[in-house]
């Protein structure tokens, strides 16, 4: 990696609900652009659909690059703790947009918080009754 | 680089995905560009990548394929994994029907009906592929349809006659169809 390449972090939440795309610098800690499913689509049952997740990265992409960002390291995050360990339909589709956009993609790397045995799941012993 | 991703899948399965002479195994690695190490008495599965690796999604796609074999399906549908559109999800059963191994037994028999009709139906409304399997069931398919799918498994779980069910698939179904025939009608 050449020295003046700048590079910085997505951070990609992927629920069932909604994708959030988060871009900082390579810190972590300034924010250079947020973007989500929710931004760019009005149904709410399409927030998480891959095309607003692709039409988020896209827009993420422009931001980026006007900042003289070259390349984003992946942080992909499932809802996690109790709920589902797999990130949501659009994180692949948003990565695959980045990616198509132009800008290197780094290191890949799933920060799903799993807990070490944290509170119950919801549920109980005869499973969820209704 | 991503790095190398890890998982663990039963031990019966571990044959299903080293396939006859390991040609299943070969063929996932040759489609995705990864390097895939076995141990069979585990089944503790590793997924690297190669140098030659170009899609910094592959590793997820192999290891999304080796899971889906694990959790009882076909090889050959599990390779359906490969395209963008196709996604994997599981259905973990004791969320919905607790520890009771009874009441386990019984909602796959719900699950996969007589015969396996209520599978068959399934699979036909949403073109997806289920598998009954262990503690889940895991699906294959459309990511939209698999949310339709997911969802009379869920109506089946929660203990919705099976009738309603099949009524709700035919009523999306129709949705479906209803959209694709917009999207043509717009497209001309």
């Amino acid at each position: 990696m050449a020295e003046k390449e700048k590079w910085g972090i997505a951070n990609i939440y992927s629920s069932f609900n909604n994708t959030i795309i988060t871009v900082t610098d390579i810190t972590g800690a300034e924010t250079i652009t947020q973007w989500s499913g929710g931004k760019v689509v009005r149904a709410d049952r399409q927030e998480a659909s891959p095309f607003a997740a692709m039409e988020a990265a896209t827009r993420a992409a422009d931001d980026v690059k006007e900042k003289g960002i070259v390349g984003l390291h992946i942080k992909v995050r499932a809802p996690g703790g109790n709920g589902p360990r797999t990130p949501g339909p659009g994180a692949q589709a948003t990565i695959r947009a980045l990616a198509r956009a132009g800008i290197k993609i780094g290191k890949i790397e799933d920060v799903t918080p799993i807990p070490h045995d944290g509170t119950g799941r919801p549920g109980g012993k005869r499973g969820r009754r209704v | 680089m991503p790095n190398t991703e890890y998982l663990k899948i039963p031990r019966e399965r571990v044959g299903v995905v080293i396939g006859k002479e390991g040609s299943v195994k070969q063929k996932i690695e040759n489609v995705t560009n990864t390097q895939i190490i076995i141990e069979s008495e585990t089944g503790s599965i590793s997924i690297s990548p190669t140098p030659e690796m170009d899609d910094p999604l592959s590793i997820w796609k192999a290891r999304n394929i080796v899971r889906a074999i694990g959790r009882g399906f076909s090889p050959e549908k599990a390779l359906k994994l490969l395209d963008d559109d196709y996604i994997f999800d599981i259905i973990r059963l004791p969320d919905f029907v607790g520890k009771s191994k009874k009441a386990m037994k019984r909602q796959k028999g719900r699950i996969i009906g007589k015969e396996g009709r209520t599978r068959a139906i399934i699979k036909e409304m949403t073109d997806t592929d289920v598998s009954v399997y262990g503690k889940t069931v895991s699906l294959i398919g459309d990511i939209e349809k698999i949310m339709v799918a997911k969802e009379a498994i869920e109506m089946i779980l929660e203990g919705i006659r099976h009738k309603t069910v099949y009524s709700f698939l035919e009523k999306k179904r129709h949705e479906f169809k209803l959209k694709e025939f917009q999207k043509t009608v717009s497209q001309e």
